[in-house]
């Protein structure tokens, strides 16, 4: 309850356009009346108004008419994040620079559960799915997030929140086809009784086809199923418990190259890539009185995932508690605890990719402090606060922050921060051991290798944004930023040998990884919306993003600062059109530029989508969508080996029906 | 076929007049119409003096974000077999003779004062101003993305004797919070 959408007073004065015959509003019953969707002067729950952090929340009504079929692109109509589809089942997802598939210093959480992997430190976009409709919001918090959210919030923080089981009563049922998603199939039902008991279960499979290859391979052709359930109960007027769990698997596929010792020395292979999993989690609330409350969440995460290259098996507990207090001075107090431990055991196929031990299991002991303090009543609060965390890698580590948030007016606000993050190291700092064939009558190989003194990356960050309601139908959001790095991943000093065994003879060089860049990233997310008339929304927004790093001093490498440098966009432009016409019709555009990225060879693009939705009545809903209209296809990011990946046009026709 | 002449005309034209035919209700007209339900759904203690009103009031403290929502909504309507008047009011004194009384956001800083004005009558106390339900308010309008929901603070609508059928409590997010300091 905490996190209801509450406007600010001042939004709401504005409210006496386009007055209707209220008649059929008055035959509603009261459960009818509850799921009228409504104009209202701004999105903008007064949260995001008071939030000192450059926030952007993705409403379910912007998720409906965004026309897209998974979590990844949706992330694309946030300001400041760079998604690229790097093929059919493989994305990079960045924020503030670092792009990669594995971006490793973003966090993402779906209900509190967190979907980072440890193994390459980034998240497996390709199953982090659910039911589109049931998703509540998406809250994206762009810049450091250490504090609250722990490591490895360093860029940035997803959140990912579905609706109680309360919001998702009776049946839905939904049917995809088209091009490139070929097949979608959703279902759904929820119920409930009066005493505070609902509950919710859904289903969802789908056929996605492959992206364009130069040589027609369909490796990125993918099948994936998924099944879930939520149930909410409030036994007293006090407590409130949810229980939630979903199982999936995945069959999607990837192109990798493979070296081998003996010939062929290289090797490319087209390979399934199975991906399965489930988790269990849990949470109690209790508002224990008028100003405090207190949360116990615990959850099971477990993942398995068998690609050509190597094998995962993956089971994570977590268990985190949470206090909240607001004292009679009007200070709020957050204090939490939490632990977690993730096992895993990797199986080794090729010799010459490994992590060694096979066998680790990675423990995390984390608690945090933070204060709200009003200097001035409804005018300046001051927030401080900080991480206290333990890893198995680099022991003890702090993140604190301080952020001011300034109320100038109703209409603005101004809010200052400063943070330390840290990226925490992973298996694959420590434990990685990759060999990849280069050339030569007597083979010579490049071998990458695992540092186990390798350093958390670390972050100083300091921001600034300003919101404003420049007039009635006029929001304004800016953000600009100043990141400072150190201990940024990279190689060490290489050094060179003759190795025999396995045999046969070969050349190494070797390449330690080190905590060998620094550098630094600056940037501005100027974000509009504008509501001319009641029928005609337009979005818009503008990302810069300025990168610079270098090697630190004793260090050589021209890989990664070339890639670190040249793997985000530096300009992105994206605006949206939402028209509501007669008869129930809608009309949805997006454009987006991304400018290039050189270190992918990837030029810069411009493409467009567009929805057309018609919703004759509360039961039934049609949608066809376009997708990457202004061109055949577009690549956005390199893929692993060799050619680049076209990204095709594409569309589809949904139509879902509810009751 | 005309349909889709209006919808290009629209998106050339950026025509008003003829693209806004089935908008969506404004938010405060649905919350107008809550309102009435409101009255539909609870039941109001007898008078004990005997100063039996003739009109079911109910009542707007401070500015009107209703607009003419209110009144096309609820003129010609009648609650407990009273017709319904609408009542503008800006003095909390005032407030005493509605059986409903919204109170705008903008009462905010003098909320602790209306309520404690109000303490134990048989007036439901309605508001979409942050906390209310929490500051001793009775029901607090809660918008989740584009619908409008309610909590109900059942600490407060007993204290005024207020009686609150199922079928609202089962729609209705309900609290309970003894919170006599109202602040």
């Amino acid at each position: 309850m905490a996190a209801g959408g509450l406007i600010t007073p001042s939004l709401t004065n504005a409210q006496q356009s386009g007055q209707q015959p209220v008649e059929s509003l008055k035959e509603l019953s009261l459960e009818q009346l509850g799921n009228v969707e409504v104009t209202t002067a701004s999105k903008e729950p007064e949260q995001v108004w008071k939030t000192p952090a450059a926030i952007y929340v993705l409403t379910q009504e912007d998720i409906r008419r965004s026309g897209a079929t998974s979590i990844p692109e949706l992330l694309r109509l946030v300001p400041g994040v760079a998604v690229a589809r790097i093929d059919s089942d493989h994305w990079s997802v960045s924020i503030r620079g670092f792009a990669g598939q594995f971006s490793k210093s973003l966090l993402v959480l779906i209900d509190g559960r967190s979907v980072y992997t440890p193994l390459f430190a980034g998240v497996y976009w390709q199953v982090q799915d659910t039911v589109l409709e049931d998703i509540e919001r998406i809250e994206v918090i762009r810049g450091p997030g250490g504090t609250i959210w722990g490591a490895n919030a360093v860029n940035g923080v997803i959140n990912i929140i579905t609706k109680h089981s309360r919001d998702t009563q009776g049946a839905l049922a939904s049917a995809t086809a088209g091009t490139l998603d070929q097949g979608i199939g959703e279902f759904r039902y929820g119920g409930g009784n009066d005493k505070g008991f609902n509950y919710r279960v859904y289903g969802k499979g789908f056929i996605r086809g492959s992206e364009s290859h130069a040589d027609n391979a369909n490796f990125d052709h993918w099948r994936s199923g998924q099944l879930g359930f939520r149930t909410d109960w409030s036994p007293t007027s006090t407590d409130s418990i949810t229980i939630q769990g979903d199982i999936y698997k995945s069959d999607d596929g990837e192109r990798v190259a493979v070296s081998l010792y003996s010939p062929p020395s290289r090797l490319v292979l087209d390979g399934p890539h199975d991906v399965g999993g489930g988790n269990l989690l849990g949470r109690w609330n209790r508002k224990l009185d008028e100003d405090s409350d207190l949360q116990v969440q615990a959850y099971y995460d477990r993942t398995s995932r068998f690609s050509p290259q190597l094998g995962e098996i993956r089971n994570t507990f977590d268990i985190d508690l949470l206090y909240h207090v607001k004292l009679k001075n009007n200070q709020e107090i957050s204090l939490g605890v939490g632990a977690r431990w993730s096992p895993d055991t990797v199986l080794q196929n090729f010799d010459t990719l490994d992590f060694e031990p096979h066998q680790e299991t990675d423990s995390i002991y984390s608690w945090f402090l933070q204060d709200q303090i009003p200097i001035v009543r409804d005018k300046l609060s001051l927030t401080v606060g900080s991480k206290f965390e333990h890893n198995n890698y680099s022991g003890f580590e702090i993140q604190p922050n301080a952020r001011l948030l300034w109320t100038l007016t109703n209409h603005q606000t101004i809010w200052a921060a400063i943070a330390r993050a840290v990226r925490t190291p992973s298996r694959l700092d420590q434990d990685l051991q990759l060999t990849t064939f280069l050339g030569g009558n007597l083979p010579i190989y490049l071998r990458v290798l695992g540092n186990k003194d390798f350093k958390p990356e670390n972050l100083i960050g300091s921001e600034f944004g300003y919101r404003t309601l420049v007039a009635k139908s006029l929001y304004v959001d800016v953000s600009a930023f100043y990141n400072k790095y150190d201990d940024l991943y990279g190689y060490g000093a290489g050094t060179a040998f003759v190795e025999t065994s396995p045999p046969p003879v070969r050349l190494i060089l070797q390449l330690p990884l080190a905590n060998a860049l620094k550098g630094t990233t600056a940037g501005v997310e100027i974000a509009p919306e504008w509501e001319p008339f009641e029928w005609l929304k337009l979005k818009g927004s503008y990302s810069f993003l300025h990168l610079n790093v270098n090697n630190k001093s004793g260090f050589a490498d021209a890989l990664n600062t070339a890639s670190d440098n040249g793997s985000s966009p530096h300009h992105q432009f994206e605006l949206q059109t939402l028209f509501n016409l007669p008869k129930k019709l809608e009309i949805d555009g997006t454009v987006r530029y991304v400018s290039a990225l050189p270190a992918q060879l990837v030029e810069a693009y411009t493409t467009a989508d567009i929805r057309f939705g018609w919703r004759p009545s509360a039961s039934w809903e049609f949608s066809l969508v376009g997708q990457n209209l202004l061109q055949p296809r577009h690549v956005e990011f390199g893929a692993d080996v060799d050619t680049l990946v076209g990204i095709k046009r594409a569309g589809y026709l949904n139509i879902t029906w509810r009751r | 076929m005309r349909n889709a002449w209006i919808a290009i005309v629209c998106v050339l034209l950026l025509d008003g007049s003829l693209c806004a035919q089935q908008p969506k209700p404004s938010e405060y007209q649905v919350k107008a119409v809550y309102l009435y339900n409101f009255g539909r759904f609870i039941t109001w203690p007898a008078n004990p003096d005997s100063k039996e009103l003739k009109s079911f009031p109910i009542c707007v403290l401070g500015q009107d974000p209703f607009g003419p929502a209110l009144d096309t909504t609820l003129a010609s309507e009648s609650l407990d077999h009273k017709p319904i008047v609408i009542r503008r009011i800006s003095k909390p004194q005032d407030s005493t003779e509605c059986r409903i009384l919204f109170i705008h956001s903008s009462a905010s800083n003098q909320l602790k004062e209306i309520l404690s004005a109000l303490d134990h009558l048989a007036i439901l106390t309605v508001s979409d101003m942050a906390d209310f339900s929490k500051r001793g308010g009775m029901i607090q309008f809660v918008l989740e993305g584009e619908k409008v929901r309610f909590e109900v603070n059942l600490a407060n609508t007993e204290n005024a004797n207020l009686t609150l059928s199922s079928e609202l409590l089962k729609v209705a997010r309900v609290v309970r919070r003894n919170d006599k300091s109202g602040d």
